[in-house]
């Protein structure tokens, strides 16, 4: 497949995601930016928050994300299968990190 | 429940560039089109239906001539994915993801002529249309597809689909396989009855369409936990449910664990919809008549009277009677050099899905361009065809395989002899992307 033809395939599956890629932006860029004006940075303390919040998203997206897909975890049953629904927990897990990290930040040092 | 419309699902292509949302990724296309490796020539193309195969050739020989003027028949305005489909008649998408205007898909330089082929004229370089029109050629591409024909199962008719009379179908249209969908819901709140489901006795587009509206429908009945209240059975008119031996006894092996009672060598001939009754004509034996609450009907099929009756199509004495006459692997008519074929119209065996066609357009360019140039033509068709084999509503098989059924799996990672989540998330959200990206010849 050509590039082109990658970055097609890509564009005709984010179109009916680009609200969610957007909230999700907003929600990444906006704690950060405003902790970093804060001198927040990636190995700043946390919090509770940051803590216990992503493990949660990671678990619950483990049951969750193959019900959004109209499945069901009962039909995870590849290697494949487990290493993506993995993949994505810990995608999501991260991503929650990355939100409630700086958040937890901005509230210790009020 | 069919999912909710998400923003943005339904918006045209078009209307995005409008908008100007994700530039960053259209922008890189247009370096794509019309690169330096153009071939100049002044010969005029026409292009014989503007389906899956059509627009797919129109955007790649758009971007891949320089100078050649390309002309598209059909009368079409919507442009439909189909194999959305079996998901829109199992309550799984919307209708409306599955349609989108043709013109979103023409390039702007491709000349849309609005009729039907009533007459191939190949030794005249020429089709004449219904309306009397004659459009000549230099070179042709034929794309015309398939003809549904429900009026050779008596009593049938498409409009009978969603009128509680139990009659369903996912290959009628976008709006039948949606009421199909409601007539699955109808017989499944009556809390038992038979459901009978069929395969034709002629080539099919999709072959595993019938096969998976049946395990969606298996799924949805034993969600409701009364399974044994409903009464499943399976009609072949061959005795064979899929051509690859693998994923035959697989089938039959699974309808038996799911209690799907098998009759072989049974062909649906007649439907009396009022009485719920359908007609088979069984091989070597008389015909019987089952009582139904639901019946998913699949049409018999044909290439259409205009291909049938031409000078392009296999004759009687030779195997694919009445389909369009190709070279299996360059896709061109060996009677006629400036004649080509791509999709369902074409003699072949399987080979009638979405995915085929993905393959045959890379072939049928590579050699069309060849041709033009008076190069031999050196690509080949392998007989590449795929069917996300959806065995319940959330996993599925990827089934890929090419000519005399060898398995030709494109991810070596994914098995293609199991059921996976994967592929079932690949049919449902991948796979609509890459057939968009292939009517714009990026794949």
């Amino acid at each position: 497949m050509t590039f082109s033809g990658i970055l097609t395939v890509v564009w005709y599956s984010a179109l009916p995601w680009l609200w969610l890629i957007s909230v999700m932006l907003v929600a990444f860029l906006v704690p950060q930016l405003l902790a970093r004006m804060k001198s927040y940075s990636f190995t700043s303390k946390g919090g509770m928050g940051s803590k216990y919040i992503p493990p949660l998203v990671v678990l619950l997206a483990f049951f969750l994300v193959p019900l959004q897909t109209q499945s069901s975890l009962a039909y995870v049953n590849t290697w494949v299968d487990w290493m993506n629904l993995i993949g994505v927990s810990i995608g999501l897990g991260f991503y929650a990190w990355l939100v409630f990290h700086p958040i937890c930040f901005m509230r210790n040092s009020k | 429940m069919p999912k909710k419309h998400l923003p943005f699902e339904s918006v045209s292509r078009r209307d995005l560039l409008k908008l100007g949302l994700g530039a960053g990724v259209v922008g890189p296309l247009a370096l794509s089109s019309r690169g330096a490796k153009a071939v100049n020539t002044q010969a005029h193309i026409v292009i014989v239906g503007a389906g899956a195969g059509g627009l797919s050739m129109a955007n790649r020989l758009t971007n891949s001539l320089q100078g050649a003027k390309i002309t598209i028949i059909d009368t079409r305005e919507k442009h439909y994915y189909q194999p959305g489909w079996t998901l829109v008649a199992s309550g799984v998408w919307n209708q409306d993801k599955t349609v989108t205007d043709i013109v979103d898909w023409l390039p702007k330089s491709v000349n849309w002529v609005k009729g039907h082929v009533a007459e191939y004229d190949p030794d005249n370089n020429r089709v004449l249309l219904e309306d009397g029109q004659a459009v000549s050629y230099d070179q042709l591409i034929v794309a015309s597809g398939l003809q549904l024909r429900y009026d050779l199962i008596q009593g049938m008719d498409v409009d009978l689909i969603g009128q509680g009379k139990g009659v369903g179908s996912v290959y009628a249209s976008m709006d039948a396989s949606a009421k199909t969908n409601e007539e699955i819901k109808r017989w499944i709140s009556k809390g038992g009855g038979t459901g009978l489901f069929n395969l034709p006795p002629t080539a099919l587009k999709c072959a595993g369409a019938p096969i998976k509206m049946t395990f969606t429908t298996l799924h949805r009945l034993e969600d409701t936990g009364r399974r044994e209240q409903f009464n499943v059975e399976f009609m072949t008119p061959s005795g064979g449910l899929f051509s690859v031996p693998f994923y035959n006894d697989f089938i039959k092996q699974r309808f038996s664990e799911q209690g799907v009672t098998r009759n072989d060598l049974w062909t649906l001939k007649a439907i009396d919809a009022d009485a719920k009754k359908a007609t088979y004509s069984v091989k070597g034996g008389e015909d019987q008549v089952k009582d139904y609450d639901f019946i998913h009907v699949v049409p018999p099929m044909t290439a259409g009277a205009a291909l049938e009756n031409s000078p392009l199509a296999f004759q009687p004495n030779e195997n694919f009677k009445g389909w369009m006459k190709v070279d299996r692997e360059t896709l061109q008519n060996p009677d006629y050099f400036n004649v080509w074929g791509i999709g369902d119209v074409m003699g072949m065996p399987s080979n009638k899905t979405a995915a085929s066609v993905k393959m045959q357009a890379k072939v049928l360019e590579e050699n069309f361009l060849a041709s033009l140039q008076g190069k031999p033509l050196t690509a080949k068709h392998n007989g590449y065809t795929s069917c996300p084999m959806i065995t319940a509503i959330g996993k599925a098989m990827l089934v890929e395989f090419g000519w005399d059924s060898k398995l030709l799996p494109s991810f070596s990672f994914i098995d293609p002899k199991k059921e996976s989540w994967t592929v079932w998330v690949m049919k449902e959200r991948m796979l609509r992307p890459a057939y968009y990206a292939m009517l714009e010849g990026k794949i």
